[in-house]
């Protein structure tokens, strides 16, 4: 036997089962989360994959950047952080999710892969709703990072503590305002998204989506005479396009009618708030409705 | 039933006895009672099955429709059945899908890998998926990838491998969430003689060497004969005929003897032999009961001196097996 041994021995260990613990549904449900997290950054893709994402990210800071340069010089605060630079989030959330919500979902489709993981433990609802959790997860960080970097720059100038307070007290609704973005544009733009796996299209689909009813929202405005009108035709005009509703929103809810994207809605901002609501949830809902229907061939 | 341990000092010892086969009968892995699938439009895709897998190497075979696929979506708990009831593992379909396809590995008929990433990369995580811990799913998946064959090409990515090497990594993401049954849907598609033969191989070491059990549904009876212990074939939604593989193949291996004259005289001589040939179609069909089979052919045609043209093992498609089974019987 000691021969042997000194000689060495190749073991081929052969097949080996696994007993061992496994995560439940929650924790599958996280790592596939987080893998389609990092897939809308174009983590563990190659260089193409790379380019939307950070590009689009780099804008979006650049507003922040200047703002800090700005302050440092000692001027005030370029703009509030409830609507940030407006035109440029529109166009720039606009590019990331035409771009990244169909990376997350068309993907799958195209290459027929959803059959793999519907024969996994999960349950029907488990993949849209860790993809809707994953595109929510990176529009929060292209929309609330340069916000953070506002107040960072902001208060790296500031003097004393009641300033820092101020700007700390400005902020904590600028946040609620990206999260509102972030998840209403994730759920719109999967459930645009996953109409095709043809990727192109869907690119085009949620593209298309967007930039037409913003400008029709914007047209409206305008005839009804901009943003400092207060007739009934201007109050409701940013009702047609996701991104001067959740504006409204912000609006009826206190932020400044003089800096957003739409009039003043007045009486009319709970319309705003329902209608925000009930396109979330229709949003939502054609998302699950398209999986139970996916899973099944 | 204590386990037989063969002596140490000498390996090849005459007094080790076979291990015989546990009398005990096994547990299917696989029930179904009166099992239906009505799909919209009145489309009847099984009609009252009745059938059990035992463990072990199952070939599931049938035409196109069948009701192949059908069965195995319904077994994963991918589609509700119409009515009847399906138990894998002893669970019932209906009500615990979830821990039923912990235990099971997938491998679907058609194309599902993603072009743009690399094997290791896909099927980690689809182990992390099936609730494998992180760490377990990288060791799975590179070992998955090994016993398929892929161990030197698995950080290339998918996109650039041929179709034979695609079929193996469908096979190893089925493999690495160690499943105790595997599923697969023909999973032979599309490869090449050498291919299907290499990937029946494959499917044949994971079923006897790696404990377990396996359903492989095929429209190829021939095909996937080599590799099962028993077979379930099932036609239009019912089944057909379920038994251990030796039944089948008395009916399914065949020598196809083509002369260009003297067909009865050659089916007459080898009666005279004890082989009880029948004609079909211009053509002499010999059950094949090993390679003396071909001798006795071979010496029967030279006797004769009868001008041979052709002699191979016919490979069936499952209906052929039965429509020829009712032939046979008023040669």
């Amino acid at each position: 036997m000691s021969e042997v041994q000194a000689a060495g021995v190749i073991h081929d260990l052969g097949y080996r089962g696994y007993d061992g613990p496994r995560l439940g549904r929650a924790q599958i449900v996280r790592a596939l989360t987080w893998h389609s997290f990092r897939s809308a950054f174009g983590l563990g893709r190659g260089v193409k994959g790379k380019i939307v994402p950070v590009l689009t990210f780099t804008a979006m800071c650049l507003p922040a950047i200047v703002n800090a340069v700005v302050v440092a010089r000692g001027g005030t605060r370029l703009f509030g952080y409830d609507v940030y630079a407006p035109a440029l989030r529109v166009a720039l959330v606009t590019i990331f999710v035409a771009a990244q919500a169909p990376e997350l979902v068309s993907r799958d489709l195209r290459s027929r892969v959803l059959p793999l993981y519907f024969c996994r433990p999960l349950r029907r609802g488990d993949y849209p709703l860790a993809k809707f959790l994953a595109m929510t997860g990176a529009l929060l960080i292209l929309i609330e990072v340069p916000l953070l970097i506002t107040y960072v720059g902001t208060i790296a100038s500031a003097k004393g503590g009641s300033a820092i307070w101020a700007q700390t007290r400005a902020l904590i609704p600028g946040l609620g305002v990206g999260l509102m973005w972030a998840v209403l544009f994730a759920a719109f733009g999967l459930v645009l998204a996953c109409v095709t796996g043809r990727r192109a299209y869907s690119t085009g689909i949620v593209a298309i989506s967007c930039i037409l009813t913003f400008f029709l929202a914007l047209l409206l405005i305008q005839a009804e005479g901009g943003m400092t009108a207060t007739s009934t035709g201007a109050r409701v005009a940013g009702l047609f396009s996701p991104f001067t509703i959740l504006d409204g929103v912000r609006v009826w809810l206190g932020g400044d009618p003089r800096t957003g994207l739409v009039a003043d809605p007045g009486r009319y901002g709970p319309l705003y708030g329902v209608l925000a609501v009930l396109l979330l949830a229709a949003c939502l809902g054609g998302l699950a409705a398209r999986y139970r229907k996916a899973s099944q061939s | 039933m204590p386990p037989i341990e063969a002596p140490k000092d000498t390996g090849t010892s005459a007094t080790a006895a076979p291990v015989t086969e546990n009398p005990v009968i096994e547990t299917p892995v696989i029930e179904t009672q009166a099992l239906t699938k009505v799909y919209p439009g009145e489309v009847t895709a099984l009609d009252g099955l009745n059938v059990s897998f035992a463990p072990g190497i199952t070939g599931l075979v049938g035409a196109n429709g069948a009701g192949k696929s059908t069965l195995i979506k319904i077994l994963l708990g991918l589609i509700p059945p119409t009515s009847g009831q399906a138990r894998v593992l002893g669970r019932d379909c209906a009500t615990s899908g979830e821990g039923i396809r912990t235990l099971l590995g997938y491998m679907p008929e058609h194309d599902c890998l993603p072009p743009d990433v690399t094997a290791t990369e896909f099927v980690t995580h689809l182990g992390r998926i099936s609730g494998l811990p992180s760490t377990v799913a990288k060791e799975r998946a590179a070992e998955s990838l090994r016993h398929v064959g892929l161990h030197e090409e698995r950080y290339r990515l998918i996109g650039t491998y041929s179709t034979g090497m695609k079929q193996r990594v469908k096979l190893a993401q089925a493999l690495t969430g160690a499943p105790r049954l595997m599923l697969l849907d023909e999973p032979t598609n599309g490869l090449d003689p050498a291919g299907r033969t290499a990937m029946l191989e494959l499917i044949g070491r994971i079923g006897a060497e790696f404990g377990i059990s396996i359903v492989v549904a095929s429209h190829l009876l021939g095909e996937i004969e080599r590799i099962c212990d028993h077979l379930v074939a099932i036609d239009g939604g019912r089944l057909l005929r379920a038994a251990s593989i030796t039944s089948f193949t008395q009916a399914s291996q065949v020598l196809a003897v083509e002369v260009e004259e003297g067909l009865a005289r050659l089916q007459a001589e080898l009666a005279a032999r004890g082989l009880a040939a029948a004609i079909q179609a211009g053509t002499l069909l010999v059950p094949l009961r090993g390679d003396g089979t071909y001798d006795v052919v071979r010496d029967c045609v030279a006797d004769l001196a009868l001008p041979l043209c052709r002699l191979e093992q016919r490979r069936h498609q499952v209906e052929e097996l039965f429509r020829e089974d009712e032939e046979t019987q008023y040669v």
